[in-house]
């Protein structure tokens, strides 16, 4: 009598439980927004009429657009369905980008109805920004269609700017105070006519001595490297030994007519630094210190720096280790290497706490001062090198 | 006998937890993307559809904003299953660390924060995620640009980003900066990685060349490299870049042994160079590249060997998602994800802006390297009240425009940005709006030059110290004197000359990053300030 009252007890409860759980999911569904990815697009079936949207082109490619200059292009949309058709212009993916439907009787451009069978025409406007290269943008609309709420119509293609200047601005990173440097920039033009300078001035008068600038036009056969170009100049600059150390800065002023007269700024901006730096994640070029933390001497540490050295003399520099606070650090400087170009030398510093070191303390503050390596470098004019050390070894 | 009563309560048991399981199979799986309450962790907002969250910066977003936003710029993986793995590509973020705008920023994409709550969403829904970057991080050069590089370094490491590559703007920088922010940290390896590009020296080996990740079952292998036409405008010494094709040839022939699944590359090079890496490796099936449109668009573009070609639109805006699944008719799917505000902010980068914001403020202009230069008109800045003195009607209208609390606006913002430069420069007196560096006798901090802050009658009309002077009687100067310093200042709009060297002052911070909406017919009425006689002239 048991076993089957079980049997059906399970069978009430399935039931139950597949109904009750069911119709929670069905009322939560139904009370809760809509979201995007609840269902799969294409799988709606509406009953009864329907609109349903038709866009044969959702894409279009304006070409090549001057700077400045704008373009237009219409999408047709039809209305397949059997049910007016209502769209509402969305927004637009930049404010360069304008979209439109045809003007409906009462004067609204952002919503239009169409009928079933019918069609409109969203026109969707794009001004060219400054600058040169692709553009992508999109306008959204918003229909009743079920299939399809959202629908992007998209315009791209490519801005040719007036001229362009390769690279924009000449960024000198850590130059040497006592070495010549040369920079160059190419100006491409893309007029009709060929770019004739003006003029080619510096703006910072105070550093103005230390450089020179000269122009000769692109060869016909080099303006091939920038699509589209017409005409340019290479503007070279040439810079001379004596540089103050610190921050570099400097503009280019280049005026050129083709025919009508721009003026090109191509900043000029580095620093200007010693021959010899200290490269690792432990080196704080902030505070210029060397950070090692807390050590434990039972499992000791090590770290690896570089030293990099230019300049007219950097082949000279050959560190020798003279002085180590705490004297438990041992510092091991490897070979000397090139790099790319050879206008920098590397050099690495491995600095070792070996496991067994002496507790010591030289966290950089009035109580505890830094330690310090001190390197003989090889150098005429800076001799020797001290790099202060932030430690702490704990027994 | 137990055991026969005990096993039909069970299957009703299971039946219900079935109906349950089954109910919430339908309802909440499309949500995958949206990281719930509990999925989001401690530090992350809480994405919840049932609109109990706050729809506060960093406390929540509720059903509006998303709704808002899904409108907006359109849903995500919608109809999508559980994939393999999911590769997330990102790039070009060309320095724009979070988005910025005097329109709000919740109108704007981009960002680390959203980024990082976006990559959390696909975690907490168990995709097995693998996230890389392009590289460009940084567009502009000095002491802001490495400071800024570090913390989107660390950034990235935080995110868990696999490989990260680096952009012409990234290797502007010192090369003693870079190897600092780049260097693996404790057991961390560094996430950056380049065939051809090595910080002192390739054979320093500060990056690796390329990276094999697994993740879903799925084995990637992962190569950056930069295009030569990039590298040639470059110059920096200590930094070896050797071409584009001899790199990728070394790293290719080891990641052919390596068995990956997928591979990708990473090109920093203009789309027809990078395409013309694509096919001549043709075993890279994922390719990303830069020098594409503003956006990216919505489907990958398949390249004639069969690769698809990822663009990344500009300054950070966009991630894009490529997934695949074990699925012979579809075995690729890919969403172009904007990064609005739909994805909230993540308390952990909103602590690395701030501690980049204090960095910028304890350095202050002279150690971020800003010198002053002098402006093209030579003349030095007096402040807005000195105005006042004789354009008592011009300086009221001013008062009352938001331009009269500019500064105020970033002093009040978590964390503050009243120290960051790229931020000053449209909010004081006396700066390059688009150089970010002040003019001499510019705003120079709020100790110094109080009477220099905020959005100034000089930032139109230019300097006016010797034109005040004069008029004060401070300094004597002849008629013609006096009357050249008063012309020189003036300004209208009744010219078209006159109208368009207007509009191009005013573009100079309303640009389309911070004003995009910006339409000087429509803004100008609100700041109009004509001298009494001109408005009485006007009315005849």
């Amino acid at each position: 009598m048991r076993l089957p009252n079980a049997w059906v007890a399970a069978g009430v409860a399935a039931f139950l439980g597949a109904t009750f759980g069911g119709g929670i999911a069905m009322l939560e569904a139904a009370s809760r927004p809509w979201r995007a990815g609840d269902f799969v697009p294409g799988s709606v079936r509406p009953s009864g009429p329907s609109p349903a949207i038709d866009a044969p082109e959702t894409q279009f490619n304006f070409g090549n657009v001057g700077a400045g200059g704008t373009g237009s292009h219409e999408f047709i949309i039809h209305n397949t369905g059997d049910a007016p058709l209502e769209l509402t212009r969305g927004v637009t993916s930049c404010s360069c980008t304008v979209a439109d439907f045809e003007e409906t009787e009462e004067g609204s451009t952002s919503v239009k109805l169409v009928p079933p069978g019918g069609s409109t025409k969203l026109n969707v406007k794009w001004k060219g920004k400054g600058g040169g290269g692709p553009f992508r943008q999109q306008a959204s609309v918003s229909t009743n269609d079920p299939r399809r709420p959202q629908i992007a119509f998209v315009v791209e293609g490519m801005v040719v700017p007036t001229y362009k200047a390769l690279p924009q601005s000449i960024s000198l990173p850590k130059l040497s105070a006592g070495t010549a440097n040369q920079a160059t920039v190419r100006v491409f033009t893309f007029g009709m006519e060929p770019p004739t300078i003006t003029s080619l001035t510096l703006d910072e008068e105070k550093t103005a001595q230390f450089y020179s600038l000269t122009s000769t036009p692109i060869e016909t056969a080099e303006l091939a490297a920038e699509t589209g170009a017409t005409g340019g100049f290479q503007i070279t600059v040439d810079i001379r030994p004596g540089l103050p150390v610190g921050p570099l800065r400097q503009i280019i002023k280049a005026v050129f007519r083709m025919p009508e007269e721009i003026t090109v700024d191509i900043p000029v901006h580095g620093t200007v630094s010693g021959d010899l730096a200290l490269v690792g994640q432990a080196w704080d070029s902030s505070r210029e210190m060397l950070m090692l933390g807390t050590v434990s001497s039972r499992s000791g540490s090590q770290t690896n720096l570089f030293l990099t050295a230019k300049g007219p003399h950097r082949a000279d520099v050959k560190p020798v280790v003279r002085n180590v606070v705490p004297d438990s650090l041992e510092v091991v400087v490897g070979e000397g290497k090139p790099v790319g170009s050879g206008n920098v030398i590397r050099i690495p510093l491995s600095i070792t706490i070996l496991p067994g070191s002496a507790p010591a303390n030289h966290m950089c503050s009035p109580q505890a001062p830094a330690g310090q390596i001190v390197l003989d470098t090889g150098l005429p004019d800076s001799p020797a090198l001290t790099i202060p050390v932030c430690i702490t070894i704990t027994p | 006998m137990n055991r026969v009563v005990c096993l039909p309560r069970i299957l009703a048991a299971l039946a219900l937890l079935w109906c349950c399981l089954g109910r919430r199979g339908t309802a909440e799986t499309p949500a995958i993307v949206e990281p719930t309450a509990d999925q989001a962790g401690p530090s992350s907002t809480a994405f919840v559809l049932t609109g109990l969250s706050t729809p506060d910066r960093g406390a929540g977003v509720d059903d509006s904003v998303v709704r808002t936003f899904r409108d907006r710029n359109g849903g995500l993986f919608e109809g999508w299953p559980k994939p393999q793995a999911v590769v997330v590509v990102t790039g070009e973020l060309d320095g724009y660390i979070e988005p910025c705008g005097c329109t709000g920023k919740e109108n704007q994409k981009g960002g680390l924060s959203r980024r990082r709550n976006f990559l959390r969403a696909l975690t907490a829904a168990n995709w097995p995620l693998v996230t890389v970057d392009l590289g460009g991080q940084v567009k502009r050069f000095g002491r802001q640009s490495e400071i800024k590089f570090q913390s989107i370094a660390d950034g990235l490491r935080t995110m868990g980003y696999a490989a990260v590559g680096f952009g012409p703007g990234d290797l502007r920088l010192p090369a003693e900066e870079l190897v600092a922010a780049v260097a693996p940290v404790g057991d961390q390896p560094t996430p950056f990685v380049s065939v051809n590009v090595g910080l002192l020296g390739l054979d320093a080996n500060i990056t690796p060349r390329f990276r094999i990740v697994e993740a879903g079952g799925l084995r990637f292998g992962i190569v950056s490299v930069l295009g030569d036409a990039e590298a040639k405008q470059l110059r920096n010494d200590a930094i070896e870049i050797v071409p584009a094709a001899q790199g990728l040839e070394a790293a290719a022939a080891e990641l052919k042994k390596a068995n990956c699944t997928h591979q990708i590359l990473l090109s920093w090079a203009s789309p027809e160079e990078t395409k013309s890496l694509a096919a001549r490796f043709p075993q890279f099936d994922i390719v990303a590249t830069a020098g594409g449109a503003d956006e990216p668009p919505a489907e990958l573009p398949t390249l004639p060997g069969g690769a698809r070609l990822v663009e990344l639109g500009h300054k950070g805006m966009y991630a894009v998602a490529i997934a695949f699944f074990a699925d012979a008719q579809k075995p690729l799917r890919s969403q172009r994800v904007p990064l609005d505000a739909r994805w909230g902010e993540a308390e952990d980068m909103i602590t690395l802006l701030a501690t980049y914001q204090s960095q910028l403020e304890s350095l202050g202009l002279t150690g971020l390297g800003l010198t002053a230069v002098r402006h093209p008109s030579g003349r030095r800045f007096a402040g807005s009240v000195s105005c006042a003195d004789c354009h008592q009607h011009a300086f009221d209208v001013w008062k009352d425009t938001p331009h009269a609390t500019a500064l105020a606006t970033l002093e009040e913002q978590t964390p503050r940005r009243d120290g960051d430069p790229e931020c000053l420069s449209c909010h004081v007196v006396g700066w390059a709006p688009q150089r970010y560096e002040p003019f001499e006798g510019g705003f120079a901090g709020m100790k110094a030059t109080p009477h220099l802050a905020h959005q100034g009658c000089e930032n139109c009309h230019g300097p006016a110290a010797a034109h005040a002077a004069v008029e004060r009687g401070d300094v004597r100067a002849s008629v013609t004197e006096r009357d050249r310093l008063r012309s020189e200042l003036a300004m209208s709009i009744d010219t078209p000359e006159g109208k368009q060297k207007a509009v191009n002052n005013c573009l100079e911070c309303h640009d389309l990053d911070n004003s995009p909406q910006f339409d000087f017919d429509t803004y100008w009425p609100q700041v109009e300030h004509p001298t009494p006689e001109a408005e009485a002239d006007k009315a005849k």
